[in-house]
């Protein structure tokens, strides 16, 4: 009993920063329907401005009210009016992708305004961290965890008050329940919101400043895994109770300092502690229900017809072709037409689809110049673009077609090059084979992910896919026959024959060609039958399992067919790089390239491709500027978000339907398309919160709800 | 009895505290249209849910065609010959009206493959094009068939679900209140094509309908539910006439 003790009580100052994260979490995801995954990000810059102004010389009083109520909820109002506001009843992914770019773009951003990493190891706030100030039974606490336990009592208790006896607390608990009621009550629900994401947002400078000290130095990654355990307590709240979110927390801290208390020293408890959350999640996450989950408005607004068009409609720059004319922007290059069109003339086919024509150009001339003029160094950026192109088109398979948010497709691409890499090594197998394999196996690891959490979607599915990621991340890829740790796995260029593909350019032609290979699976899969029932289950899953869909299985086989895509590109990364590392393909990298991919367009094939070009690029780009700069990339895809809620079809079909607009303004190109839009311009009417198109058919009819 | 096509047996599902069905048992003959009425929050809705597997019932047996579906999945209920609409429409956004039909017809028929989709032989074979075609005849979507779902007027969304439920002809058909949000017009138009399809097809057809006349129009038996329970079922004017029925949905008055 006295040893439990002696486990449990280190573990409640962990539990209480764990709290504060998961109360957090839930009051912005009831107040705004967003889950906001740039928490740990928060946390960071408080904790980092807390640090940097001690180093200057600040009082720790005035640099901790400075980090906490001035910076915290500043932050918090700026991410709300700039970002979150609009997207209150946008689908999960458009919800996702955002939070995601901030929790990778926020510290890098924070770090280049503060232009170094503090020397001094964080201070805690009030008191001497170290000094043991009393002892509970025998356990000695030290200032560190007294003045974290008390901050968090103190929160607490300011919480309870608020919501109980101020009025705004009680507006605040309207708007929870019903926002658009709530405004006809004559409260302004977006002023309610604001002051959700600012009070959570203390409360997430809060958990920065009072965590900091328990690492020797600042780093985003701590934050993040701090969030994991948030999100974790948050699920066990079940998205919506604040008190549970906050045992929950609590629960957990205690929980993993008495795993590592009892377990073990070594693999088990190096892993099983980080996975603890991922375990947690996968319990609690089914129970959970589904639809509150979807949507924590759903109950109380109607669905935005406006919004849920523009994210589900699953569109491509060819189809863009036929925009404007009434509507029919919509028809996707995944579904096949029924009347096939009849044969043209080159040149006629050309200039009906003018985007994809200047793309086949653009990709002719860069593969020109790759092999005759490029740069060793460009050409090796180029190779490792087309190897994450592979990776960015299961997204492209899997997000973009079916629907699903998958947070785990770098895990699938890790283990795919750690596949081929092993079996090159212990059984000789010839690495262009081991890819095929290192494929299967991903493919295999993804039916794995895919059955637990088949009745998941939308958010629970990626927070379930982020904790696998995680969980892989730390018990998979350290064990020497797959990732082998630090030490990580040679992959060795290919050779075929006499063929080798050891030389930089033949290694690239060899790229390309499992890219086209790539590129060809995925327009089979999303014009044959399996793209129609996908986008299908993405439309309406109800409706598909009753016209005769078996939704389960057509999940784990697109989970299954991704990730073998993904696990190609992982082992063609590895060749191109020689050897791969657990690092190469961490979870962060998942969350990275979904962001890119978002961004420039889930919705085709050509997105895909640029996306996984334009992330190696940019990073390649960046290492032409001051170390101070490293971080660029990610602020760029951070801010890129930003315009990614305006335009969820992708950048690249925005620019498409642009450049169709400007061609059809020009008449005497207009014949040859055949038909353009009234407006001259194909894409479709931009997002703004309370526009409806005319023909809202799809809104409900009646209040939504109820057991008839 | 073997004119039976559908047959549930003591039906309950309770949410929470609430009782939404109890012991509740129906059947449905061959080519036989049932309509159902009750006021809301009556279990009709969960009744359609119980019977197709959407909403698992707790108790009771659920027997189609003779072979017992209570424990198969959604999808293998409806491949045996169920379709149905939904009250609050569950379209597939973002695709066409024709993609629609064709997808409830591929599914239905179960021609899925992935091998053949990988070897670009995925394609909609000309026997299901041609059911598509004839479906968008009959509905008269023909005009409407490459626009997405997500323009269209309220009739022609209606007329979507009716179409893709009756892909793959089923034996039965659940209709939850396909005219609920339609102007008289379009419900009188409705009527006709469900007149047209109970002729051409021998379909079997449950109606949850508010809108009395339709029902009078469309169904040989009706019955009315009310908190869970059956209160009357029988031939239409009788039903309407029981005083008990009047009381629970008419309204005394009325």
């Amino acid at each position: 009993m006295t040893q439990l003790l002696n486990y449990a009580v280190p573990g409640i100052p962990f539990g209480c920063v764990f709290a504060l994260m998961a109360v957090g979490l839930v009051l912005t995801y009831k107040a705004s329907g967003v889950f906001n995954l740039a928490f740990g990000a928060q946390a960071f810059v408080s904790a980092l401005a807390f640090v940097s102004l001690i180093e200057d010389g600040w009082p720790r009083w005035a640099a901790g009210v400075l980090a906490v109520f001035v910076l915290g909820p500043v932050v918090g109002l700026l991410l709300d009016r700039l970002l979150f506001r609009r997207i209150r009843t946008a689908s999960p992914l458009v919800k996702l992708v955002p939070s995601l770019g901030l929790l990778v773009a926020l510290p890098q951003l924070a770090l280049i305004i503060a232009g170094s990493t503090p020397d001094i190891p964080p201070p805690a706030l009030f008191v001497n961290a170290q000094r043991v100030y009393l002892h509970l039974g025998s356990v000695p606490l030290s200032g560190l965890e007294l003045s974290i336990s008390g901050c968090t009592v103190l929160v607490v208790g300011v919480l309870v008050a608020l919501f109980r006896f101020t009025p705004v607390g009680l507006e605040m608990r309207a708007v929870v329940e019903s926002p658009r009621m709530t405004e006809l009550a004559g409260v302004n629900a977006g002023r309610v919101s604001a002051f959700a994401w600012m009070l959570s947002s203390v409360m997430a400078a809060l958990a920065g400043v009072l965590l900091a000290p328990l690492y020797s130095q600042l780093d985003p990654q701590n934050f993040t895994v701090l969030l994991v355990w948030g999100i974790a307590g948050a699920v066990i709240g079940r998205f919506a109770s604040l008190p549970l979110a906050l045992l929950g927390g609590l629960g957990l801290g205690v929980a993993q300092q008495i795993l590592a208390g009892y377990l073990p020293a070594g693999i088990i408890s190096t892993g099983l502690r980080p996975s603890l959350p991922f375990v947690v999640l996968l319990i609690f996450l089914p129970f959970t229900r589904q639809r509150q989950l979807d949507d924590p408005l759903s109950g109380c607004d109607p669905p935005s017809a406006t919004i849920e068009t523009e994210t589900l409609g699953y569109r491509s720059a060819t189809t863009l072709a036929g925009a404007g004319d009434g509507g029919a922007h919509a028809v996707s290059l995944w579904h096949r037409r029924l009347e096939s069109e009849a044969p043209d003339s080159l040149w006629a086919r050309a200039a009906r689809r003018p985007t994809s024509t200047l793309a086949w150009l653009v990709t002719g001339l860069a593969v020109l110049s790759a092999l005759t003029w490029v740069p060793g160094d460009w050409l090796l950026t180029m190779t490792q673009g087309i190897a994450f192109s592979v990776i960015c088109l299961s997204l492209t398979v899997l997000t973009g077609m079916s629907g699903q948010i998958s947070l785990c497709q770098a895990t699938f691409a890790g283990l795919g090059g750690f596949a081929a890499g092993q079996l090159a090594d212990h059984f000789g197998l010839p690495v262009v084979l081991g890819m095929m394999a290192g494929g299967l196996l991903a493919a295999l690891l993804g039916v794995i992910v895919a059955v637990p959490t088949l009745r998941l979607a939308g958010l629970p599915l990626a927070l379930a896919t982020l904790a696998f990621a995680l969980l892989a991340d730390n018990i998979l890829f350290p064990t020497s026959w797959v990732g082998n740790g630090a030490g990580g796995v040679t992959v060795p260029r290919p050779t075929a024959g006499p063929v080798s593909f050891a030389a930089p350019r033949p290694f690239f032609l060899l790229s390309l060609a499992i890219l086209g290979a790539t590129a060809g699976i995925v327009k089979l899969v999303g014009d044959g039958t399996m793209g129609r029932f996908l986008a299908a289950m993405r439309g309406s899953e109800v409706a598909s399992t009753s016209v005769g869909i078996d939704v389960y299985r057509l999940r784990v086989i697109v989970f299954a067919v991704s990730a073998g895509l993904a696990g190609v590109g992982g082992a063609l990364f590895g060749s191109l790089e020689g050897s791969l590392s657990p690092n190469d393909f961490g979870y962060q990298i998942s969350a990275v390239l979904l962001v890119v991919v978002a961004i420039v367009g889930l919705g085709s094939i050509s997105g895909g491709v640029v996306a996984g070009l334009v992330y190696t690029t940019l990073q390649k780009a960046v290492t032409t500027l001051p170390s101070r700069y490293a971080g660029l990339v990610a602020v760029l895809f951070g801010l890129a978000t930003l315009s990614y809620t305006r335009h969820p079809e992708g950048f690249l079909d925005y620019l498409g339907s642009r450049l169709l607009g400007f061609i059809g303004r020009h008449r005497s190109l207009s014949h040859l398309m055949g038909r353009h839009g009234p407006d001259g311009e194909g894409h479709p009417p931009p997002i703004e919160g309370a526009e409806r198109p005319d023909g809202d058919a799809l809104a409900p009819t009646r209040a939504p709800g109820g057991a008839t | 009895m073997s004119g039976d096509l559908l047959v549930a047996k003591g039906i309950s599902k309770q949410f929470g505290g609430i009782e939404a069905l109890s012991e509740l048992s129906f059947e449905v003959a061959r080519g036989e249209a049932v309509g159902i009425v009750g006021p809301n929050g009556a279990g009709k809705t969960t009744l359609f849910n119980c019977l197709l597997g959407l909403d698992p019932p707790d108790t009771g047996t659920v027997t189609f065609d003779g072979v017992r579906i209570d424990r198969l999945p959604v999808w293998r209920r409806s491949r045996l010959g169920i379709g149905r609409t939904y009250q609050r429409m569950e379209l597939f956004m973002g695709m066409t009206v024709a993609d629609h039909l064709l997808v409830a017809e591929q599914a239905a028929t179960g021609t899925f493959r992935v091998w053949l989709d990988f070897l670009n032989r995925g394609g909609p074979t000309p026997t299901e094009l041609l059911h598509v075609e004839e479906m968008l005849e009959m509905l008269g979507l023909a005009d409407v068939a490459d626009r997405p779902v997500d323009g269209l007027d309220l009739g022609h969304a209606r007329l979507v679900e009716l179409g893709r439920a009756m892909m793959g002809s089923p034996q039965l058909l659940m209709l939850d209140e396909p005219s609920s949000g339609l102007d008289a017009d379009e419900t009188a138009r409705l009527s006709a094509i469900l007149a047209n399809v109970r002729s051409a097809r021998e379909t079997a057809v449950v109606l949850v309908e508010h809108d009395l006349q339709l029902v009078e129009s469309s169904v040989d038996r009706l019955c009315v539910l009310n908190f869970g329970r059956m209160l009357a079922s029988g031939p239409v004017d009788q039903v309407l006439a029981d005083p008990e029925v009047r009381q629970a949905y008419l309204g005394t008055g009325g």
